[in-house]
């Protein structure tokens, strides 16, 4: 019985030990309790206490602010902790919003690694820092971004025209006042949101030229009617976010959009895209990323290698630079469209979900950028990626001398069946003024246009005998024996025999296009005999024979 | 105590001051009214007096008392569901059983709650330790032969014990409702529907649909959702516990009511001289066996004993019972200091965890499901219920009771029965794992046909006819019984170690998870 009461004794023992330390470290010992009690607000302590901002709208409980207390709504700046730093101002107050809905993270948890989200299990970790921004896309759509290109132009304008001598903008400039004294011009970084005065230029140019000396003088000039609208377009972007807008710029000049859907607008060859920003990092295979296993080191890896990360991807390596790579992956964190209750939706969302708003600007180039850089080349150049069909170099002089414009915005419009290119009049496809504003494009890419055809669109008649033996031999080794395609375009093809004249095809194999594949037959090769303009003809009739299944 | 003639004199205040002193004597002489427990009859009447301890004998036998006849197994389990009833009491104050909330409250009682997180990890560890410790002691009542003559309906009881502990603890799977809990219990109810499998490939389910029924009854809708929820909830909280505290009840009155734990004829002996400071009482033979003679019925159970080595169970029982309890305590409050309780991502029925799991007890079955949903989710556990319910009831031998694989065969056969409970099942898993079975062979096969013949049942048939033929060679029930609760217990922990540790997504046999295919 001595036995039992000593294993009484101990093990009453013991357990009342274990029960004081989970009690002292559930109570006492806790990391945010620690920066509680050494914080000091004016030298002064403050509240040990569990706080949390909880939205119920979002149904979210943000318990951050129990280590960054200076976070929280009506708290001052502390000391004690790094924690405690204050949160730089922003729109957005945390007492209306909370953390995560920005950040990401597991609000519930009070625990630094559970709280940053970099736990197993907890599907939504903290964006990092570098890509904040990307939180904006829980809830907001930037609208009417223009490509790369145009937006580089619009900030370049903003800088050469002296404008951040008087004005502020995403944290620079504005340090002159007008004359020495009055008002400094008003802070640009919202004025997308805010809206401003359409008659701007003219009054600043009345003030320039009423002024004899001083700023207004010296600091403003005349600008160019295009420099102007490239100003507007630019101005229009200014919503705070210049980082996000500078990659979903990107992002518009990449072509991505050709093969995948953003919030129901894009190609239909690759994944949806628009809540790719919330996938799960627990779910991803991360045996090919060297870096640590977040979703931005996943997307950065599947950029450089989509192949390597996703077996059997159809995507090409586009072969980015690093510093388009880290855009784009911000680009595309930042696509989370988290639901939202109608009292939190932002506008720009509802006109893009309900309104069917453009988020690219509608301009040739952009649309361009938005929708076929990725396989015709960022200037129309065609492109060849590593187990695909060949591109065609669309922004060819030789290719658009002799298409009409209908030929081109036929071939948006319908496609290629069976091939990659898409029918763009499809739903989630292209309006047919963006259509035109493509074509458009085009022709200032190749800076070549259409000699109109003085011949019938069917005019020629030649033996097709003769034709199919040519074809056999000069021809089916990139367009396939029975012109479905190879290397080459397919010819064997409804809609492209339905829109291209004989006088077209003619040209085509006579001419051909520089700097691709296609030499024009009417010179001969080291290989190969030219063909005369009766044999040409024989082509095409042969060509012509084919319905186009 | 001044006497009643000064008491009369002294005024009311006095009196009352006086009462107001003798305040604590008094009160302990009404809540303990037999006083200090330090003779035979005040340490008798501590335990009768008291509604908690009277289940127990106010005497108990030396060779209950040994640690080697129990090894405390039954007390831990109660002491494990005691701890579980506490911690579940305090959870139940944040827990709320509804989707999504339910994951919510969970995050509370872990960040939120001081030390939820803690109780948490301690009603889980006392869970799994109570599920532990009930097998372990139905292997003690087994190997002791403490099932026989007078004791078969106690072992009935215990079965009916072990199959509620599994339903407490399977239903409470369920209500974290993260990925974990709920394809676990997609996993589980699947289980529950699979006599399907055999109406299905009798071509009856149209008409008769029993598998179908229960996973209704169970989930209360065709999938996990918010009435499954509450169901298990319902069952975990109220309806179980109290259908397994009344059972605790019987099962321990009953042990008392057989004469307390199994001992051997001749414990007296083998016990030996008594330590110098125990209390033995009533060393000479009993006058009389102080039962209700005349109303029992049949003999008592001490009728025709000599003098008993018993002992008073206060203190020798009571301190035994209470050290087991704070060790118990002791193990479940370390284990949930130092692990956590698993809490995985919000469920989320569009991504099924694969591979799913059941809780880990149960997947020695899912490793039987996999071969035959029907043989693996009903078959063959009923065949184990009767069974296990039936050996009480043939086993009538009576040589051995008490002593630890008594009984004809012994220890011998244990052994023996230990290497083919092991082997067969090893050896079946290897073929059906590196050649596949029937389907991979002939996928022609009518499912009936894999229905009965499959690793599942094979492994069934060849314990049973193992156990057989231990009866015919040691012309005796008891060895065959030996035998196949030694192939049982062996069976069940190499099917619960490939289900848990060497299964992986789509329940293909990996040797470790590392070698697990990526998503």
């Amino acid at each position: 019985m001595d036995k039992n009461k000593y294993l009484l004794l101990w093990s009453s023992f013991a357990a009342f030990i274990v029960l004081v330390i989970a009690a002292l470290s559930d109570n006492y010992w806790k990391d945010w309790q620690q920066i509680q009690k050494n914080a000091r607000a004016d030298g002064k302590t403050i509240d040990v206490k569990l706080r949390q901002i909880v939205i119920p709208e979002l149904n979210t409980t943000d318990r951050c602010v129990s280590c960054h207390v200076s976070m929280a709504p009506g708290e001052q700046a502390m000391t004690g902790h790094n924690a405690l730093l204050a949160h730089k101002s922003v729109v957005h107050d945390t007492s209306s919003f909370g953390c995560t809905i920005c950040h990401g993270g597991q609000g519930l948890a009070t625990e630094k690694d559970d709280a940053h989200g970099n736990v197993h299990f907890w599907p939504e970790p903290m964006l990092p820092k570098e890509f904040s921004y990307a939180g904006c896309g829980t809830c907001h759509t930037p609208l009417s971004v223009p490509n790369l290109n145009t937006l580089t132009k619009g900030k370049t304008l903003i800088e050469r025209y002296d404008c951040l001598a008087c004005h502020r903008m995403d944290g620079r400039g504005g340090t002159i006042r007008p004359d020495g004294g009055g008002m400094e011009g008003n802070d640009l970084s919202y004025i997308g949101i805010k809206g401003y005065d359409l008659a701007w230029y003219s009054k600043h140019i009345n003030n320039h030229n009423e002024a004899q000396t001083g700023t207004w003088r010296n600091s403003f000039g005349e600008i160019s009617e295009d420099d102007q609208k490239n100003i507007a377009s630019f101005l229009s972007t200014r919503i705070g976010a210049p980082k996000l807008i500078e990659a979903k710029a990107l992002f518009n000049s990449l072509g991505c959009m050709g093969c995948h859907k953003v919030n129901g607008v894009g190609g239909d060859a690759g994944a949806d895209l628009s809540r790719i920003g919330f996938k799960d990092p627990g779910q991803l295979d991360f045996s090919n990323v060297t870096a640590q296993h977040t979703l931005a080191n996943w997307l950065a890896e599947h950029f450089r290698s989509p192949i390597s990360l996703v077996a059997g991807s159809q995507m090409p390596a586009m072969g980015l630079s690093e510093k388009e790579i880290e855009l784009l992956t911000m680009y595309v964190l930042s696509l989370r469209r988290r639901e939202l209750p109608s009292s939190f939706s932002p506008k720009d969302r509802a006109k893009v979900i309900q309104f069917k708003e453009r988020e690219f600007a509608t301009d040739g180039r952009t649309l361009y950028g938005t929708f076929c850089a990725s396989c015709h080349g960022r200037n129309g150049e065609g492109a060849r990626y590593p187990n695909t069909q060949a591109f065609p170099a669309i922004a060819s002089p030789d290719f658009l001398a002799i298409a009409s414009d209908e030929f081109i915005s036929n071939t948006i419009r319908k496609g290629r069946a069976g091939r990659r290119m898409a029918p763009w009049e499809k739903d989630g496809g292209l309006k047919p003024n963006e259509i035109e504003a493509i074509t458009k494009h085009l022709r200032e890419l190749g800076k070549t246009s259409f000699t109109p055809e003085i011949t019938p669109p069917r005019w020629v008649k030649g033996d097709a005998n003769l034709g199919s033996r040519l074809y056999k031999a000069n021809c089916s080794g990139c367009h396939g024996l029975k012109g479905q395609g190879g290397e080459g375009p397919a010819l064997n093809n409804k809609e492209f025999l339905g829109s291209a004249t004989d006088t077209f095809l003619v040209q085509t194999i006579t001419k051909g296009r520089r700097n691709t594949p296609m030499a024009g037959f009417e010179n001969p090769s080291p290989i190969r005999q030219a063909l005369s303009q009766k044999e040409v003809e024989a082509i095409v009739t042969h060509i012509r024979n084919w319905k186009g299944e | 105590m001044s006497t009643n003639t000064t008491n009369q004199n002294r005024s009311g205040l006095e009196k009352f001051w006086d009462n107001l002193r003798a305040l604590p004597e008094y009160f302990r002489g009404t809540a303990f009214r037999t006083g200090v427990p330090n003779t035979d009859r005040t340490r008798s009447s501590f335990v009768f007096g008291n509604l908690f301890l009277h289940l127990h004998s106010v005497r108990t036998h030396l060779w209950s008392l040994k640690w080697s006849t129990t090894m405390g197994l039954g007390i831990i389990t109660t002491a494990a569901f005691l701890i579980t009833l506490i911690t579940g009491v305090l959870l139940m104050f944040y827990y709320k059983p509804y989707p999504d909330v339910a994951y919510l409250s969970m995050k509370d009682i872990h960040f939120v709650v001081p030390t939820g997180r803690f109780i948490r990890n301690i009603h889980r560890w006392a869970a799994n330790i109570m599920v532990v410790t009930v097998i372990l002691h139905m292997a003690r009542a087994f190997y002791t032969a403490a099932y026989r003559k007078p004791r078969e309906f106690n072992w009935l009881m215990g079965i009916a014990l072990l199959a509620i502990t599994l339903a407490m603890s399977f239903t409470g799977y369920l209500l974290p409702w993260d990925q974990l809990a709920y394809w676990a219990i997609t996993i589980g109810a699947n289980i529950a529907q699979s006599p399907r499998e055999l109406t299905d490939a009798l071509g009856l389910t149209e008409y008769i649909d029993p598998g179908g029924l229960i996973r209704l009854l169970l989930l209360g809708s065709d999938n996990v959702g918010p009435e499954a929820l509450i169901r298990f909830y319902l069952l975990h909280i109220m309806i179980l516990p109290l259908i397994l505290a009344m059972l605790m009840g019987v099962h321990f009155w009953r042990i008392r009511k057989d004469g307390g734990l199994a001992r051997p004829v001749d414990a007296e002996s083998r016990l030996g001289v008594l330590p110098t400071n125990t209390y033995p009482v009533f060393t000479q033979a009993p006058a009389k066996t102080y039962q209700l003679a005349a109303v029992v019925k049949g003999r008592t159970p001490l009728v025709g004993r000599g003098p008993e080595s018993t002992v008073p169970s206060m203190p020798h029982l009571f301190y035994a019972e209470l050290a087991v309890l704070m060790f118990t305590v002791f193990i479940c409050v370390t284990l949930a200091l130092i692990s956590d309780a698993p809490l995985k991502e919000l469920a989320n029925p569009s991504v099924p965890e694969n591979p799913a799991k059941a809780p880990w007890y149960f997947l020695g079955l899912q490793e039987l499901v996999s071969f035959s949903a029907f043989m693996g989710g009903i078959g063959i556990p009923t065949i184990v219920m009767i069974g296990l319910g039936l050996i009480p009831f043939l086993d009538r031998e009576e040589n051995g009771t008490g002593e630890w694989f008594g009984g004809t065969g012994g220890l011998d056969v244990v052994k023996r029965a230990t290497f083919i409970g092991l082997a067969v099942p090893i050896f079946i898993e290897t073929i059906a794992i590196s050649f596949g079975w029937i389907r991979e062979w002939f996928p022609q096969t009518p499912q009936i046909i894999v229905t009965f013949i499959n690793p599942a049942t094979i492994i069934t048939l060849a314990y049973a006819l193992y156990s057989i033929y231990l009866v015919r060679r040691y012309n005796s029930t008891r060895a065959g019984a030996l035998g196949l609760f030694t192939c049982f217990l062996c069976g069940f922990l190499v099917l619960t170690i490939i289900g848990t540790y060497f299964r992986g997504p789509n329940w293909v046999f990996y040797w470790s998870p590392l070698d697990w295919p990526k998503h």
